[in-house]
């Protein structure tokens, strides 16, 4: 069930700035109306796909492969753009962001990667500064909050290490601590568990779930069936390019899946 | 400290660079100094040629033969009048006997032997300074023809001038050398650049991926790639000024006796620009390369 901003902290909307805009508290942190996507004119990865995520959920994002979660989560991070519709990250269209923009989109969104994406001959503690040194922030501050964030995913001490000398989890691990350390708005994770065994898997899902408890959004894309039955979780399913609402997670049988156009309706 | 915050972003970030992959730089430092060497060789040959043209495209001295009948006298005072003459560095009386003397050192040319003493005229052999200029050489020999007891006056203009000529066209063909080594120095240069930035793409991804603007993932690319190309030359300067001071330690005596001035090394403007150019298009290979990864 979505959280409303009544009953968690939140992490500051967008960072204050020129273009700070209070207003954005009030709105839902992702909206997408009607968005189509295709890399292909014949093969149309997401058509008509209408959502609304609150402020301070864990969304679980499934769906088979191809069924568009990636395409979903890097339309967000505007590593793609939309072919029709728009996607509203606390009111603003991201479709519409000039390639200028982009950036300060980017720093309110923590992205993890199957694939980690460190630098490997960067240290633990250079591949997560860095998310704090695009802000341009004091020397002294990116320290602490690194120390910080190597502490909460489990690797204090390790700051020191080239990346490529990790394991499979502690690498992950490092891409978490990158992603939160800014304290962004919305964490997307695309498979992060895609490499892992099983019992790391859900470590790192409690990882996720720490992350989320401290009023981070959270969206979570993953093929892991596992996963989605830890807990009872929100859960988006994508088929056949649009997407269908399981509030309450796909281990109850009984309740009635809402679509995404429904979503919409409601919210209007 | 918006700006100071940057700079020290960019510090880091460049330091980062090089304490990861020092040896990739001292690499790309060593590829690019070879490439410099060449340019700075084919430099040092124009530079060299160019000298050897100067040196030989005025011949610096003058024969004024006198005629038949001049008294010593007459050829001491034209002989004191001419040493205070501007441009005038030396002046010799070579009287008919001593020139008969010098030719006929060998003896075994018969024909010259046989030659009569008026075959031999007293000449005075004037040497100039370097500073003398064509017209002011020319002017001096209009002078003197027109003195009763000068023959004629031989400049040696038109040997100075096909020597000078041909000089001329060594330089231009060596230009032209080296005009096509500084094309390969370019294409090395991209080249090395564009491999030591596609090596580090993943840095570049990253960099994107956590929100940094394109001047932000831009700046310490471009200043290392300054840095490398600046290091190259200096690193081919280097070089080269080693391989010549130990050449021109064991060949100086040789070389001067037979080119006629001595083998220079490059001069500083020339050094400079070499420097600055290798610069120059490290920052501008940087900046091309990285104009597509950062579009992402």
């Amino acid at each position: 069930m979505a959280v409303t901003s009544s009953e968690t902290a939140f992490r500051p909307a967008l960072r204050k700035g020129p273009r700070f805009d209070p207003s954005a508290a009030r709105r839902p942190i992702l909206v997408f109306e009607d968005v189509y996507k295709s890399y292909r004119p014949d093969q149309p990865v997401l058509r008509g796909m209408s959502l609304i995520i609150e402020r301070g959920e864990l969304v679980f994002i499934t769906g088979p492969s191809g069924s568009g979660k990636s395409t979903l989560l890097r339309l967000i991070h505007r590593t793609e753009v939309v072919d029709a519709g728009r996607i509203l990250f606390l009111g603003r269209d991201i479709g519409r962001l000039t390639h200028d923009a982009v950036p300060a989109l980017r720093r309110n969104i923590g992205f993890v990667f199957q694939d980690f994406k460190l630098v490997p001959n960067w240290t633990v503690y250079d591949n997560v500064a860095i998310a704090l040194e695009v802000l341009n922030l004091p020397a002294r501050l990116i320290r602490t909050r690194v120390g910080e964030a190597l502490e909460r995913v489990g690797l204090s001490g390790r700051g020191n290490d080239p990346a490529e000398v990790l394991s499979g989890g502690e690498q992950q691990r490092v891409a978490i601590a990158r992603a939160i350390v800014g304290e962004p708005a919305l964490v997307l994770a695309d498979e992060p568990t895609g490499n892992l065994d099983p019992q790391l898997a859900i470590d790192l899902l409690g990882l996720f779930e720490d992350i989320h408890e401290s009023g981070t959004t959270v969206l979570f894309a993953t093929h892991d069936r596992t996963l989605l039955d830890v807990r009872p979780r929100r859960v988006v399913v994508l088929d056949d390019g649009r997407a269908v609402d399981v509030p309450s997670g796909l281990h109850d049988e009984d309740q009635a899946p809402i679509s995404g156009q429904e979503q919409l309706a409601e919210c209007a | 400290m918006r700006s100071g915050g940057d700079a020290q972003g960019k510090k880091l970030r460049t330091w980062r660079a090089g304490r990861s992959d020092l040896s990739l730089h001292l690499l790309t430092v060593f590829s690019l100094a070879v490439a410099f060497v060449c340019l700075a060789a084919s430099l040092l040959v124009v530079t060299n040629l160019a000298a050897v043209r100067d040196r030989w495209s005025r011949a610096g001295r003058a024969t004024v033969y006198l005629r038949d009948g001049t008294s010593d006298a007459e050829a001491t005072d034209l002989l004191r009048a001419l040493e205070t003459t501007a441009f005038v560095k030396k002046v010799r009386l070579v009287t008919s006997m001593e020139a008969r003397r010098e030719v006929l050192s060998d003896d075994s040319d018969k024909a010259l032997a046989a030659l009569p003493a008026a075959a031999f005229p007293a000449s005075l052999e004037v040497g100039f300074t370097e500073d003398v200029t064509s017209d002011s050489l020319e002017t001096t020999a209009l002078k003197l023809r027109a003195l009763p007891c000068v023959e004629t006056v031989e400049t040696y203009q038109k040997w100075t001038e096909r020597l000078s000529s041909l000089l001329g066209g060594g330089v231009t063909a060596s230009v032209c050398l080296a005009a096509i080594v500084l094309a390969a120095v370019v294409s090395v240069i991209g080249s090395t650049m564009r491999l030591l930035l596609h090596r580090r793409r993943s840095e570049v991804e990253v960099l994107k991926l956590v929100g940094a603007t394109d001047a932000f993932v831009r700046k310490p690319f471009v200043v290392e790639a300054t840095a490398q190309g600046a290091a190259g030359a200096v690193a081919a300067l280097v070089m080269l000024g080693v391989l010549f001071g130990i050449v021109r330690g064991r060949f100086d005596h040789e070389l001067v006796s037979l080119l006629g001035v001595a083998p220079s090394f490059l001069p500083w403007p020339i050094a400079l620009a070499m420097v600055s150019l290798g610069a120059l298009l490290g920052a501008a290979t940087a900046i091309i390369s990285l104009r597509k990864m950062v579009l992402v």
